[in-house]
């Protein structure tokens, strides 16, 4: 087999990198590049930042190709060290508060929203979307790019980010509603119409540490590994 | 719509349960109780319900955006270049023309890294023990417009042993030089087997090909000095060979705070990984 051969399967690719074939890896990123610059940019926001995370991640990869133990797919090992990255330039956003820029685009959390324009039609909803998801806390925004954005099924993304698979679906669940209830507020804004419901309450949704007590006894948030 | 609307309903709840996570949980017969006997909830799910359904065929909507050219260009230049070639004039060889325009600031090349040594040969910097002013301002020379000018500057033995090194033989001496570089005065480029050598060398850890490139080593080289902390490392041998199975170049140095041999990864010298350094341990 060479790397060349487009027949070959990812996994034989890995092993003929780990073996020493010098183009194999390059293939191999070739073959998925899009989807994982797709899912880093959706989950980061930001083109740089992204570019980052997964020049990282693969390099990463690259080097530890002979760790990987075949449990998984190879494309599931490398979205799973993609979105780390991701998550881990994140968290260091959030460690290290980035000064914000004149036109307070950087959050600590959220994409700094210089993602490209969407095409005219459908471009306003489209930005309501990415900027509804673009607030979601980051381990949500995580799920909802693999289930809702990519497509992966819900064992897959489970998989990628080494939960459970019912914790996908909370965080899932959780990151639609946060959404549903934010694009609410966000075309009430841009319509000049006030949102309806009480005002005087608090615009967040209760989530994670510090919510609303639910009214069932025994829930804990049903983020389980 | 903001979520005060539904003033009484644990909204992470009932979203748990119309994405199905409460399956087969006590939480999902309550939930079901409560939508059915609470007002307040049941308008909640009715409401919320239609919403997230809205909410999932848009995001399903959004445009797939494929990776830049210039990023694509970048990952393709790190894992599939070719190694860069240690003698002069070869064709292949990338140029500072061909591979720096468009290339994002923060996206440091072994072309980039290149220009960055031998600017920082220029200066007059020296990592290698032993050096004079004399030979410095000799490299400085010889260094203006080629990088591969500036490996014959280097003092320390490129092995290529392949080794699987683990913590216990990582202080152990290899045996196998490939291509001591020339004596010290010595400015002329690597001879042409020892440029084939050198492709060996890249050849048998494909994963270390950038820092073939004398430039990224040398980079390499400086982030092991910085993290080291402990003043100029002198460089005795730099081996292309694995630690614990993973492709890594093992560097044996020696500095203010004695001997050692680090094994670091491919991404020792680069912005992100700094020194990438696997393990090390003082040599004795």
């Amino acid at each position: 087999m060479t790397s060349g051969d487009a027949t070959s399967s990812d996994a034989d690719l890995l092993r003929a990198h780990v073996d020493g074939d010098r183009d194999a890896f390059g293939e191999l990123v070739r073959r998925h590049r899009d989807r994982l610059w797709a899912v880093a940019l959706r989950t980061i926001g930001d083109r740089e930042e992204a570019a980052d995370a997964v020049q990282d991640a693969l390099l990463s990869a690259h080097r530890n190709a002979a760790r990987f133990r075949g449990d998984s797919a190879v494309t599931t090992w490398l979205h799973r060290i993609v979105v780390n990255a991701c998550l881990d330039r994140i968290r260091r956003r959030q460690a290290h508060p980035t000064v914000p820029l004149p036109d307070g685009s950087r959050s600590d959390d959220r994409p700094s929203g210089v993602e490209p324009a969407a095409p005219v039609t459908d471009h306003e909803t489209a930005l309501l979307v990415r900027q509804a998801l673009a607030d979601l806390p980051a381990d949500q925004r995580a799920a909802i790019v693999l289930v809702d954005v990519q497509g992966y099924p819900v064992a897959e993304a489970a998989e990628i980010l080494e939960v459970a698979v019912g914790t996908i679906k909370s965080r899932c669940a959780r990151g639609r509603a946060r959404m549903a209830l934010a694009l609410g507020e966000l075309r009430g804004r841009d319509t000049g119409h006030p949102p309806a419901g009480n005002q005087d309450a608090a615009e967040t949704v209760p989530s994670g540490p510090g919510a609303a007590q639910p009214r069932t006894g025994g829930h804990d948030g049903r983020d389980q590994r | 719509m903001t979520g005060a609307e539904f003033s009484g309903v644990d909204i992470d709840l009932l979203a748990d349960y119309i994405g199905g996570a409460l399956e087969g949980t006590p939480d999902e017969s309550a939930v079901a109780t409560l939508i059915a006997e609470d007002p307040a909830w049941r308008e909640a799910f009715e409401t919320l319900g239609g919403q997230i359904s809205s909410v999932r065929a848009e995001l399903g909507r959004l445009e797939a955006e494929p990776m830049p050219a210039d990023v694509a260009a970048r990952l393709d230049g790190l894992f599939s270049a070719p190694p860069l070639t240690l003698v002069k004039g070869d064709p292949g060889a990338p140029t500072a023309t061909s591979t720096v325009s468009g290339r994002r600031r923060k996206w440091v090349t072994p072309i980039a890294i290149a220009a960055g040594f031998i600017a920082f040969v220029g200066f007059g910097v020296d990592y290698l023990s032993g050096r004079t002013a004399s030979q410095t301002d000799t490299a400085s020379t010889a260094a203006d417009g080629s990088a591969e000018s500036a490996i014959s500057m280097a003092g320390e033995t490129i092995l290529v042993t392949g080794t699987d090194y683990t913590r216990a033989t990582l202080a152990i001496t290899p045996a196998q030089p490939l291509a001591a570089a020339p004596s010290s005065g010595d400015t002329s480029a690597f001879g042409e087997s020892d440029a084939h050598r050198q492709d060996r060398a890249t050849a048998q850890e494909p994963a270390l090909v950038r820092l073939s490139a004398r430039a990224a080593l040398e980079e390499c080289f400086r982030m092991i000095e910085r993290d080291n902390a402990g003043g100029v490392i002198s460089v005795q041998t730099v081996d292309y060979a694995r630690f614990e199975g993973a492709p890594a170049l093992i560097v044996r140095f020696s500095a203010n705070n004695g001997a050692w041999a680090w094994a670091v990864g491919p991404g020792c010298g680069t912005p992100m990984s700094g020194a990438d350094a696997i393990d090390k341990v003082p040599v004795r």
